[in-house]
C-alpha cells in the first residue's frame, strides 16, 4: 500500500518534533519534508509533491493562509490541514477560501491530527470538533438575540442531503451519480439552497457545513 | 519615561524670573498711573486757572471801563447842570434887558439844587486827587449860592446897573473855574484808565506766559510718558509672543511625546504577545503532544500514572488558554493574518461571547493591504470603543461601520447603551483613542448623552499605501 505524504510547516522545531513523532506512528504515514516559513512550503510543496500539508496559519515570511493558496492554486491535488490557535469563524473562513481541507486546533492536534490527514487524504474535509462547536455557539447565541429562524429549517430533506455531499468536497457530477439525480437538477438543488442560506461561495457552504456538524 | 521629564525639569528656572519681572511691572505700572495722574492733574489745574483768569481779567477790565463812564456820565451833568444854571441866572439878571418874562426866582434856587445833586452824584469811590477837586468844586458851588442869594434880593434898578458887571466879574469867571476843575477830574480819570488799562494788559500777558510755560510743560511729560509706555507695550509684546513660543513648543513637545507612547506601547505589546505566543505558547503546545505520547506508553492499567498524566495535561492546557488570551489582548495576530475586517469581526464576536453585547460589523470598500500603522489605530479603537459599551455602558447591541473612500477611511461605532456626556466624563481609554487618531492626522469625535447611547466617530486620512 502506498503510504500517505506529509509536508510539515511549522516555525517552531519543537511542534514540528511532536507532530512528525505523531506521523511516524503510523504505518500508512510518512513525513517527506519539514519547513520553517510560508515561502519554504510553497516551494517544498512544488519540488516534493506530497499528497498532504500540514501546516501552521501564523508563520513569518508569508503566512500559512497566503501560502496555501498559492500551494492549492498550484497544485489542485495537494489537500492542506491547517493548523492554528483560533477557532474563530474569520479564520475558518480564511483558510477554507485559500482551499484548505482541514482545520485543526493546535490544542487537539495530538489527537485529531491522524483522522485529519487521513479524511483529507480521502478528498474530504476535517475539523476539529472544537471548531465546530464555537462556530455553532456563536450562530446560536445570534440567532436567539435577533430572533431571527434558522436557515437550516428552512431547507428540504433532499437539499439537506446534497449540502452534506458538496460540503465533504463532492463535485455536482460525483452527488448526481449517488443520488441517481441529473447534474441538472443537483445545480438548481445546490442554487437553492445558497439562496435559502443566504451564502457566497463554497467555503462559506462548508463552513456553514461545519458549524451544523453536518460535517466535521 | 526619561524623556517626560524634560519640559518638567525646564520649568523650574524660569520661575524665579518672571516673579521677579512680575514684581517689576507691578512697580512700572504704579509709576505710569502716577506719572498719568500728574499729568492729568497738570493738564486741569491749567485750564481752570486760564479760564478763572480770563473770566476774572474781564470782570476787572469791565468794572475799569464802568467806573470811567460813570465818572465821565457825572462829569457831563454836573457841567449841563452849571449850564442850565447859569443860563437861567443870566437869564435872571438881563430880564429888563432882554424884555422877557422874568424866570421865577425860586427856579435859580432849584437849578443850584440841580447842579448840587449833579455833585453829589459823581461815584462815591474817589481817590484823594479826585477829592481835593471836587472838594474845590464844592466851594466853588457854595460861593455861587451865597452871590446868587444876593443877586436874587436886588431891586429892579440896582440889577439893571450891575447886571454886566456881574456877569462878567463874577458869573463867567465862575464858570471857567468849573469847568477848568472838571477838565481837570476828567484828565485825572482818563489818566487812571488808562493806567488801569495797562494793569489788565500786564495781566493777561502774564496769564499767556503762565499757560505757554504749562502747556509746554505738559507737552514734554506727555511726550516722555508715550515713550515711556511705548516701550512697556512693545517689552509686553516681546514677552507675550516668547510665551506664546515656548508654549507652543512645549506642546509640540507633548504632542510628540504622547505620540512616542503611543507607538512604544503598541511596539511593547506587540513584543510580549510574540514572546507569549511563539516561546512560552509553543513550548506548551510541545510539552502537550509530548504528554500524549507519554500517555500512550504507559500501559491503560496504569490508572495511577494516567491519571497523573491526564492533570499535567489539564494544567498545560489551561496555561496555553490564559497565555493565548493575554497574547490575543496586547496584539491580535488577526490583524497581521487575516486583515482589518475579519480581525474586527472576530473581535465583535469575542465580545459577543464574553458579554451580553451583540456587535454587528459593516465593510464598504476596506482595503486588504491597509498600513499598519492605521489597521492598528483602527482595530484599538474598536476594542476600546466596544469594551467601554459592554463593560460600562451596558449596551445590548453595538454596530461598526468602516468604509474607505479615496483619501480617507471612516469608522463609526455606535451603541444603545445608558450613555454620558462627553464633555464631562474623558477617561483615560478616551483620551487614548484620542491621541491615537490625532496622530495620524485624523479627526476624533464622540456623541453621547445619558440615556442616549452613544456614537464614537473617527476619520482617517489615507496616504498612498494604504490606498487599494
Amino acid at each position: 500500500m502506498r503510504k500517505i505524504r506529509i509536508l510539515l510547516a511549522d516555525d517552531h522545531k519543537l511542534i514540528r518534533g511532536g507532530l512528525r513523532l505523531l506521523v511516524e506512528q503510523q504505518p500508512d504515514l510518512t513525513v517527506v519534508g519539514e519547513a520553517n516559513d510560508g515561502r519554504e512550503t510553497v516551494a517544498l510543496a512544488k519540488s516534493l509533491k506530497p499528497d498532504v500539508v500540514v501546516m501552521d496559519i501564523g508563520m513569518p515570511n508569508l503566512n500559512g493562509i497566503e501560502a496555501a493558496l498559492q500551494i492549492t492554486q498550484a497544485n489542485p491535488e495537494i489537500s492542506v490541514v491547517m493548523l492554528s490557535m483560533h477557532s474563530d469563524e474569520s479564520y475558518v473562513l480564511r483558510a477554507l477560501k485559500a482551499g484548505a481541507k482541514g482545520y485543526l486546533l493546535k490544542d487537539s492536534a495530538e489527537s485529531d491530527l491522524i483522522k485529519a490527514v487521513h479524511a483529507v487524504a480521502e478528498g474530504k474535509s476535517f475539523f476539529s470538533p472544537a471548531v465546530s462547536k464555537v462556530l455553532l455557539d456563536d450562530y446560536v447565541r445570534k440567532l436567539k438575540r435577533s430572533g431571527a429562524e434558522d436557515a437550516y429549517d428552512l431547507l428540504t430533506p433532499r437539499e439537506r442531503e446534497i449540502l452534506q455531499l458538496v460540503a465533504e468536497g463532492k463535485s455536482n457530477k460525483d452527488v448526481a451519480n449517488l443520488l441517481n439525480l441529473s447534474v441538472y437538477t443537483v445545480e438548481t438543488h445546490r442554487s437553492n439552497i445558497m439562496e435559502k442560506l443566504n451564502l457566497r461561495g463554497i467555503p462559506e457552504l462548508i463552513l456553514f457545513a461545519v458549524r451544523r456538524g453536518i460535517i466535521s | 519615561m526619561r524623556a517626560s521629564t524634560s519640559p518638567n525639569a525646564a520649568a523650574p528656572p524660569t520661575s524665579a524670573p518672571d516673579l521677579q519681572s512680575s514684581e517689576h511691572s507691578k512697580k512700572l505700572r504704579r509709576l505710569l498711573l502716577i506719572s498719568f495722574g500728574w499729568l492729568l492733574a497738570l493738564l486741569i489745574g491749567a485750564g481752570v486757572d486760564a479760564l478763572f483768569s480770563v473770566r476774572r481779567l474781564d470782570r476787572d477790565s469791565q468794572e475799569v471801563s464802568r467806573r470811567f463812564t460813570a465818572r465821565n456820565h457825572a462829569l457831563g451833568t454836573i457841567i449841563v447842570s452849571v449850564r442850565i444854571y447859569d443860563d437861567q441866572i443870566e437869564r435872571f439878571l438881563l430880564q429888563d434887558q432882554l424884555q422877557e418874562s422874568a424866570p421865577d426866582p425860586a427856579d435859580l434856587t432849584n437849578k443850584i439844587a440841580a447842579v448840587r445833586a449833579a455833585l453829589l452824584e459823581f461815584p462815591p469811590d474817589r481817590d484823594p486827587d479826585e477829592q481835593l477837586l471836587l472838594a474845590a468844586m464844592q466851594q466853588q458851588l457854595q460861593e455861587q449860592e451865597t452871590s446868587c442869594a444876593i443877586v436874587q434880593a436886588w431891586r429892579a434898578d440896582l440889577r439893571q446897573q450891575r447886571a454886566y458887571q456881574f456877569i462878567g466879574q463874577q458869573l463867567i469867571p465862575w464858570r471857567t473855574r468849573i469847568f477848568a476843575l472838571s477838565a481837570q477830574i476828567s484828565s485825572l480819570d482818563e489818566r487812571k484808565l488808562a493806567l488801569e488799562n495797562l494793569a489788565v494788559a500786564t495781566r493777561f500777558q502774564m496769564l499767556e506766559s503762565r499757560l505757554v510755560w504749562l502747556v509746554s510743560l505738559s507737552l514734554i511729560a506727555g511726550v516722555l510718558m508715550s515713550l515711556v509706555c511705548g516701550w512697556y507695550i512693545l517689552r509686553l509684546e516681546r514677552e507675550g509672543r516668547l510665551r506664546y513660543d515656548a508654549l507652543s513648543r512645549s506642546r509640540l513637545e507633548l504632542e510628540g511625546l504622547s505620540a512616542r507612547l503611543v507607538e512604544a506601547q503598541e511596539e511593547e505589546r506587540r513584543a510580549i504577545s510574540r514572546e507569549l505566543h511563539d516561546e512560552v505558547g509553543q513550548s506548551l503546545g510541545a510539552l502537550l503532544v509530548e504528554v500524549g505520547q507519554l500517555s500512550k506508553l504507559v500501559p491503560p492499567e496504569d490508572r495511577v500514572t494516567q491519571g497523573q498524566i491526564d492533570h499535567i495535561k489539564s494544567v498545560a492546557e489551561s496555561a496555553v488558554k490564559s497565555i493565548r488570551d493575554i497574547a490575543l489582548l496586547l496584539r491580535p495576530p488577526m490583524l497581521d493574518d487575516l486583515g482589518l475586517v475579519p480581525a474586527l469581526e472576530w473581535q465583535a464576536r469575542e465580545i459577543s461571547r464574553r458579554s451580553d453585547m451583540e456587535v454587528e460589523v459593516h465593510s464598504q470598500n476596506v482595503s486588504e493591504d491597509l498600513g499598519d500603522e492605521t489597521k492598528v489605530t483602527v482595530y484599538r479603537l474598536v476594542q476600546e470603543a466596544l469594551n467601554n459599551a459592554a463593560t460600562h455602558a451596558s449596551a445590548k447591541n453595538a454596530n461598526v461601520t468602516i468604509v474607505q473612500n479615496s483619501d480617507k477611511i471612516t469608522v463609526e461605532i455606535t451603541d444603545d447603551g445608558h450613555g454620558f456626556d462627553p464633555a464631562r466624563q474623558r477617561g483615560m481609554g478616551i483620551l487614548g483613542m484620542e491621541e491615537r487618531v490625532r496622530r495620524l492626522g485624523g479627526t476624533f469625535k464622540i456623541e453621547s448623552a445619558p440615556g442616549k447611547g452613544a456614537t464614537v466617530k473617527a476619520e482617517l486620512p489615507l496616504h498612498k499605501a494604504d490606498s487599494p
